[in-house]
């Protein structure tokens, strides 16, 4: 019997898994339509899965889905943002319809927390920004943090104008700390990123004579992959990130494969074309010369003639730069400035493919860019490639895979600065032909340009001064999840960041600043890896909800980097290492590490999902603190009450309230070295005479603690009139102390810094969101929000006696950029018109305007507002989207204007051409017994305007404005019209971004430029490219 | 198996966060050099060739455009020059902070050498101790003379961040009273120690040589007592240069000049020549020598003229009439000053007039002719290059190319020999007469003039002989010291400063047409404002300095020069 029992039993296992393999391969097929409970309207993008699968669909723009199920008896979840999910059994049926229900507490949405978790918006007790992937990839920008722009509100991001692939400076609620990045932590599917800015991008140089950007690591990420940004501001909400997450967080959420079965193939297209936004307005009423004539040599003409400062253009015969023999009409060319530039292009292609099995998902995307700078000979090229896998392995385990491989080339971008490129575009005499300027050699090679010895020429630098960097980067990570129970489940996961940049830069021989040549060759890797465990526990227990997690993590970080350089080339025409007969000591930084090992937990309690608890710990041991404080521990509380839930308020007025508080606080390490006051070697050429020399270094290490950043948080959230009107305030207060800096000290202590724990730094803040749908219909909906933040900073304490940190400084020191102690971070100091006691201008023997002696508090250049304005129009397949931001508030100081008038060139220097006597007063006295007497002496308008561009507070800008950002206007073919051929979807887009300034105040430039992302260059312009507005098209295609 | 798996992860876990032993491993340097794997004489080159040969962003902007122009030796502003001469007679703070900056900044490079070298320090080692105090007193007279209150007494100060700045009398008798107890410490002692402890050839100056450091640190001395004899309150210089003059230690022969070779490979952004700026800009960035150095040579038959300059290029040369006031009619005003400067020179120019155009036709390299200083800009054009001298060959040397580089001065046994002339002008002991002689004939031999040149020089010219009321010696004795220190432009300002001498280099412009007269409307410059940002960094101190030193300007005079 037994022997037949278990014949029986084998038999029903066979009979059993013929049926089951039967049930896969005649899968159950349900489709219907889903309306919105409402009004009747379908609803596009609602997603179906069947329960326990990982098989989904999502519904057409006719609100249409088709959906296969292994099982006819399976159970299918309807899910939408804004309306209950509900489970139907579909009990045999082929057809459902099915209308939705609009949820009572609209933020029903899930958002990604820190550590990757997904929790209900509702419950959380912090701010929390989500922006999805389409949103986004209507429009491309080459930085995809570039997007984020205008949509989060406390979120400021200025982009470093050095053309495509430029790094972007993002600030989320304010800046930190003086000598840090003050930007967020970027996550990639719960792998930090590096997103260090290799050249100057991120450097504390001052100068502002020439600044490249090589980018920052978050432009390597491909839009086309993103699923969704989220956006945790503060520690509060990255308490469990870790030291690197004082300044928030920006988690990036990557796509998986869809779960539809078989091989899906969608191809994106976007092509855009840019144009110079703005450019600075120019006279054309006076050409090159000086004191209004041309010199009657012609030599003379063209060594000491740079500016617009000659004769009025009457079109008489004149010198010109070219030849000494030749002579050209003296007319304008309006449009010499502008005619340099090219349309510049931004061509993305991505092809992904999608597999879905029974129990995997595989998704793979290449994306191929090409982008034309708008300035001729400078492009960037990119190609991504990413391959995710996820797979469940048993019902218990699952693993989820991921490798994208990043190469990028970029070739000759641009330089800024008072001797980047645009430095010798804007200030070309107006009378001078661009076309004239491609002629750039001499045939001794040196430059040939409108002025002898005494400027470069903007097509021999595209051609010449070589500049071409490389980047590879690779990242991904393997997760193993596991899942005990229900309510207990646990990943083991490890990750790695690897990204390698060569930078080739050459200055050709016959550069007009280095002569003879000059090369410089680097390589420089960095690499993070990360190893993370996580134990999740979530049980309901009556009304109580308890979720517990618990982790740790080892993070593991590289630096290495080696360069060489050297000038002089033996053959002119040979920028290489043998043919420099200066080798300077290559440079080389060998392994550099620095270690983190952590522990963490948190605990949410929930009550009847009304009231919500949250508690935060982690424990940090960073290797680059001395030994007594490798450890430090930061801690998070969190508690938000949902108002009516509490009183069991159900009416159509409120929907849904809720209160938040938070306390929170983030520890922060430094970087490796910085302990030890050790002494330095100097390389062979720097040995005087080729001695051995030693030195101390100019930075005095001090004992370290780790830093500590407090933040307070509280916000409300309201929904109205059926989830039509919602609004979502914050107000926060962060505290950073005992900030580890390397602060710059007098000299005569002996060192130029000290590396120490220093001062105080508060950011107080409010941000409102408001938004809501004034009409939806079953055709036609407008869907609006708004977003403001207002930041404000003190620096309440640096270190003793000391009152004030400076970022940077002009070239001629007439303006710096501070911290001042009881002041701001970011405040712009410059020169003023001297003044005598009485308050008239005090003009120099000559009759010239004169600078004060000491500089005064100008502005800042923090915006004081910051926004943005969004509208979507939805009728039937057409989406029309419109984004305007704004700043409002905040000062800029604009080199370039200064130079512009200096130089002749602007239509502002048009005023006083043929001379004035100023209107102000001599001191015929001493320095000390001043003797001021009326001014009675005419000076020349180039005079004049020498004069007023070197006095500071002539150039300083409001940086107020309000642009229209984005506009979008997309087509999605329904459904109904696609049928049953093989495209599934299909969508069209117009696009454009930066279109235009609906106000500003700075009259020749985008008041948003910044010359690179570091603290170290905000506040100042200095030949900035201009801002470009683009235009163009985006395809999608799915099979 | 469930059990056993989540003591699994907690395993991995506590495996993840345990190991912290290699934590001090890798946070240490490779590259950083430990106190065990140093020693002192490694640590003095550092010092001694940045004060005097820094790299070329203070070089070109603290020694060329600010002390080298004002002392007079050279001078920007020919037509197609980059610079214009009124450059730093109108402050640009980009460049005074570039001097500030370099200044400033030096001081931890001696602080660190006098720490690890003093009593209690790494290296303990007296006798280097003393080499480093004399350093200290070279920088210091340097730094005070260009800015006058700088920080002193409390500069280095363990937990001091923001140093008081110090009177200029305190800091001349805190440089004497350091200098005293720099040679008392010398003694007898000849070397600083055997072996590693030797200063030997990492000392640049004199090779570990203490009894001319001793030498130094007396002339050195009498240079500071002589500097602030005179001064408000200088009650202590008397006294000083009585006891230097009494130690009777001086440089006094040609090995003793304290000067530096230049290393002609070192890359120019850690050691600068002027070299580096004449070549590697362009013609645009060249310059000439100035007026009042050649005109004092010429006029005395000095024979160190050829040593010093080139002969002007000439050729024929046209000027002409712009179209346009205010050139127009300035015109016939530039000409005539550009010809009478060639007049001056003893040029026998060809001048011919034809309408609006005048030609000059020079002879080719054949006269010295020194290029006016502070040329205004409407001028300019008419300034042209091939009017006027350029420095010799060997001082503006391009490196890298074999071509002989001119060291850098420090202290010379030519100005020794003036300083004890000066002395007894005077009043102090001394043959006036025969010290000076002796000054000329060093100075004259270190720039290789021959000694028969020198011989006649002194059996000749008047210039030779103190033979006039002692203002009159006093000029002459200035003027020579003056002359001796050409490419020193620190020690040639300070002189002038403290002179008054040379005369037509000191005076006040006036003329805004053919003069660039600056921000301080002609005056002759007296010193460096302080750097832009110590008015913001350290605003107390600033504040206590305006009040006592005067208005924060290049012309306020200082206490020394007073």
């Amino acid at each position: 019997m037994n022997l037949n029992l278990n014949t029986m039993k084998q038999k029903l296992l066979l009979i059993f898994l013929l049926l089951y393999a039967c049930g896969l391969y005649a899968q159950h097929t349900v489709t219907g339509k889903i309306t919105s409970a409402e009004d009747g309207s379908a609803l596009p993008g609602a997603s179906i899965v069947v329960k326990g699968t990982t098989q989904g669909a999502v519904t057409d723009v006719d609100g249409q889905y088709s959906i296969n199920a292994p099982d006819q008896n399976d159970v299918l979840i309807f899910s939408f943002i804004g309306f209950q999910t509900e489970e139907i059994n579909i009990d045999g049926r082929t057809v459902i319809d099915f209308s939705m229900i609009l949820s009572t507490e609209t933020l029903d949405e899930v958002v990604v927390t820190a550590l990757g978790i997904s929790k209900e918006k509702k419950a959380l007790g912090y701010a929390v920004t989500e922006v999805s992937g389409a949103d986004l990839n209507q429009v491309k920008e080459s930085n995809v943090i570039n997007q984020l722009s205008g949509r989060v509100a406390g979120v400021v991001i200025t982009q470093s104008t050095s053309g495509p692939g430029s790094g972007s400076r993002v600030v989320i609620r304010g800046n930190n700390s003086l000598t840090g990045n003050n930007q967020p932590l970027y996550v990639v599917d719960g792998i930090p990123v590096d997103n260090s800015g290799f050249g100057s991008a991120a450097g504390s140089g001052t100068a502002n004579y020439r600044r490249n950007d090589y980018g920052t690591g978050i432009s390597d990420i491909n839009s086309d992959d993103v699923e969704t940004i989220t956006v945790l501001k503060g520690p509060n909400a990255a308490a469990l990130y870790g030291s690197r997450a004082s300044n928030g967080v920006i988690l990036i959420t990557t796509k998986k494969g869809s779960g539809k079965k078989g091989i899906g193939v969608s191809l994106t297209s976007n092509l855009t074309f840019e144009t110079p936004m703005i450019l600075p307005q120019y006279q054309n009423e006076y050409g090159q010369g000086k004191d209004g004539n041309i010199p009657a040599d012609w030599n003379e003409f063209y060594t000491s003639t740079g500016g617009s400062w000659g004769p009025r253009l009457d079109g008489s015969s004149q010198y010109y730069y070219t030849s000494e023999n030749e002579t050209r009409p003296y007319v304008a060319q309006p449009d010499n400035v502008e005619d340099f530039f090219r349309t510049g292009s931004n061509f993305v292609n991505t092809i992904a493919l999608d597999y879905g099995g029974t129990n995997s998902s595989v998704r793979f995307s290449y994306t191929n860019t090409h982008t034309n700078s708008i300035l001729p000979n400078s492009d960037l090229k990119r190609h991504n490639f990413n391959l995710r896998t996820v797979a469940s392995l048993s019902d218990k385990l699952s693993i989820d895979a991921k490798a994208t491989y990043f190469k990028q080339e970029a070739n000759q971008r641009p330089s800024l600065g008072t001797e980047g490129i645009m430095s010798y575009v804007y200030y070309i005499p107006r009378n001078v032909d661009i076309e004239d300027l491609k002629d750039y050699q001499n045939d001794d090679l040196s430059v040939k340009s409108y002025q002898k010895e005494s400027t470069g020429n903007p097509y021999w630098i595209l051609q010449h001064d070589v500049n071409h960097d490389s980047r590879d980067r690779f990242m991904g990570f393997a997760k193993v999840n596991y899942e005990f129970t229900d309510y207990l489940k646990a990943f083991v996961r490890i990750g790695t960041d690897r990204v390698s940049q060569g930078i080739e830069s050459i200055e050709q021989y016959g550069h007009w600043f280095y002569g003879t040549g000059r090369f410089s060759f680097s390589t420089r890797t960095t690499a993070e890896t990360n190893a993370d465990i996580l134990l999740m526990f979530d049980k309901d227990f009556g009304n109580f909800n308890v979720a517990v997690n618990a982790g740790a993590n080892k993070m593991y970080q590289t630096y290495e980097s080696y360069g060489i350089s050297g000038e002089d080339f033996k053959i002119p025409t040979k920028p290489i290492v043998s043919g420099a007969n200066i080798i300077n000591t290559p440079g080389y930084t060998p392994l550099r590490e620095k270690k983190i090992h952590s522990v963490y937990g948190s605990a949410s309690l929930s009550y009847s999902r009304a009231v919500y608890l949250d508690v935060s710990g982690r424990n940090d041991w960073s290797s680059t603190l001395p030994k007594d404080n490798w450890s430090y521990f930061y801690p998070s509380v969190s508690l938000s009450f949902l108002i009516n839930e509490i009183f069991g308020m159900q009416n159509n007025v409120l929907n849904f309230s809720k209160v938040r508080f938070s306390w929170a606080q983030v520890g922060n390490d430094t970087s490796p070295y910085l302990l030890d006051n050790a002494f330095n070697l100097r390389g062979t050429t720097a040995s005087y005479l080729g001695l051995t020399i030693l030195t101390r270094p100019g930075t005095y290490y001090e004992p370290i603690r780790p830093e500590q950043a407090t933040s307070l948080e509280g916000g409300l959230e309201l929904s109205m009139l059926q989830n039509r009107l919602y609004a979502d305030l914050s107000v926060y207060k962060i505290n950073s102390e005992d900030l580890i800096m390397t602060i710059p000290v007098p000299a005569a202590t002996g060192y130029s810094s000290f590396h120490t724990n220093v001062g105080k730094l508060t950011n107080t803040g409010l941000e409102v969101l408001v938004g809501g749908y004034p009409v939806k219909t079953n055709n036609f909906t407008w869907d609006i929000s708004l977003n403001l933040a207002r930041n404000k900073n003190e620096l309440v304490e640096l270190i003793e006696d000391l009152e004030t940190f400076q970022f940077s400084s002009t070239n001629a020191g007439n303006v710096v950029v501070q911290a001042t102690v009881g002041g701001e971070f970011g405040e712009i100091w410059g020169t003023e018109h001297k003044k005598t006691p009485a308050g008239d201008i005090v003009v120099d023997a000559t009759g010239r305007p004169q600078a004060s002696d000491e500089k005064v508090l100008l502005g800042n250049y923090q915006p004081d507002v910051s926004g943005g304005f969004w509208n979507k129009f939805s009728y039937q397949g057409f989406s029309l989207g419109v984004l305007v931001d704004f700043r409002i508030g905040g000062e800029v100081f604009s080199g370039t204007d200064s130079r512009l008038d200096a130089s002749g060139v602007s239509k502002r220097s048009l005023e006083n051409r043929d001379g004035i006597v100023v209107d102000g007063m001599v001191n015929v006295g001493s320095a000390e017994e001043p003797d001021y007497q009326p001014n009675t002496l005419q000076i020349t308008g180039q005079d004049y305007w020498g004069a007023m561009s070197g006095i500071a507070s002539n150039y300083i800008y409001s940086q107020t404005n309000v642009r229209l950002r984005e506009l979008t206007l997309v087509y999605t073919m329904p459904g109904s019209v696609l049928g049953s051929s093989f495209v599934k979807g299909f969508s069209v887009g117009l696009v454009g971004r930066n279109l235009f300034f609906i106000y500003k105040d700075i009259e020749n430039f985008d008041p948003e430029s910044s010359y690179s992302t570091s603290n170290f260059a905000q506040g100042m312009l200095w030949g900035n490219l201009p801002t470009t507005r683009s235009i163009g098209f985006n395809l999608n295609v799915t099979f | 198996m469930k059990r056993y798996s989540l003591l699994f992860l907690i395993f991995i876990a506590l495996g993840l966060v345990s190991c912290t032993s290699d934590f001090e491993e890798i946070n240490k340097n490779p590259n950083a050099i430990v106190k065990e794997e140093a020693s002192a004489r490694y640590f003095i080159t550092d010092p001694q060739y940045r004060l005097f040969a820094p790299d070329r962003y203070p070089y070109w902007r603290a020694n060329l455009i600010h002390t080298d122009r004002y002392a007079g030796y050279f001078t920007f502003g020919f037509n197609g020059c980059w610079w214009s001469d009124e450059l730093g007679y109108s402050y640009s703070s980009g460049y005074t902070d570039a001097a500030w900056g370099w200044l400033g900044g030096y001081f931890g490079s001696i602080d660190n050498f006098l720490k690890l070298t003093e009593s209690g320090g790494d290296f303990e080692n007296d006798l280097m101790h003393a080499t480093g105090t004399i350093i200290k007193g070279l920088y210091y007279q340097m730094y005070t003379d260009v800015f006058g209150e700088i920080p002193y007494t409390e500069a280095g100060v363990e937990g001091i961040v923001t140093p008081a700045y110090d009177e200029q009398k305190t800091i001349y008798q805190g440089i004497i009273d350091e200098l005293d107890a720099a040679m008392m410490t010398i003694g007898d002692n000849t070397k600083t120690g055997e072996g590693i402890d030797d200063l030997g050839e990492n000392d640049l100056y004199f090779g570990g040589d203490l009894t001319k450091w001793k030498k130094l640190a007396n002339s050195l001395k009498l240079r500071i007592a002589l500097r602030a004899y005179g001064a408000p309150g200088a009650d202590f210089a008397g006294t000083a240069i009585t006891e230097a003059l009494n130690a009777g230690l001086f440089l006094e022969d040609a090995s003793d000049n304290c000067i530096m070779i230049k290393d002609d490979v070192i890359s120019q952004w850690s050691s600068s020549a002027y070299g580096d700026v004449w070549h590697n800009f362009g013609l645009g960035s060249n310059w000439h020598v100035g007026q009042p150095l050649v005109d004092n040579l010429r006029n005395n038959n000095d024979p160190r003229l050829e040593f010093y300059a080139e002969p002007a290029a000439g050729g024929v040369i046209d000027l002409i009439r712009p179209a346009e006031d205010p050139g127009r009619s300035l015109f016939d005003k530039h000409v005539a000053f550009v010809t009478q400067t060639l007049t001056d020179a003893g040029v026998a120019f060809i001048e011919t007039v034809d309408g609006d155009t005048v030609t000059i036709d020079m002879p080719a390299n054949l006269y010295y002719v020194g290029q006016p200083v502070r040329m205004g800009g409407d001028v300019y054009s008419y300034i042209r290059y091939e009017f006027f001298s350029e420095p010799a060959p060997e001082i503006i040397a391009k490196k890298n190319s074999g071509t002989n580089m001119w060291d850098e001065i420090i202290m010379t046994t030519a100005e020794s020999y003036f300083l004890r002339a000066e002395a007894a002008v005077k009043g102090f002991s001394g043959d006036a007469q025969a010290l000076y002689q002796e000054g000329i004939r060093y100075a004259m031999r270190l720039w290789n003039v021959s000694d028969g040149d020198i011989d006649n020089f002194l059996a000749t010219e008047d210039m030779a002989l103190l033979n006039g009321t002692d203002e009159q010696n006093l000029e002459k004795v200035s003027i020579q010291r003056w002359l001796a220190c050409y490419t020193d432009g620190f020690e040639g300002w300070a002189i002038a400063r403290k002179s008054g001498f040379p005369s037509e280099l000191t005076q006040t412009l006036t003329d805004p047409e053919i003069y660039g007269l600056g921000d301080i409307n002609g005056v002759y410059p007296e010193r460096l404002r302080y750097g832009s940002n110590v008015q913001t960094q350290d605003p107390d101190n600033y504040g206590i300095v305006i009040s006592r030193q005067g208005p924060d300007r290049q012309d306020t005079q200082l206490w020394f020069a007073k």
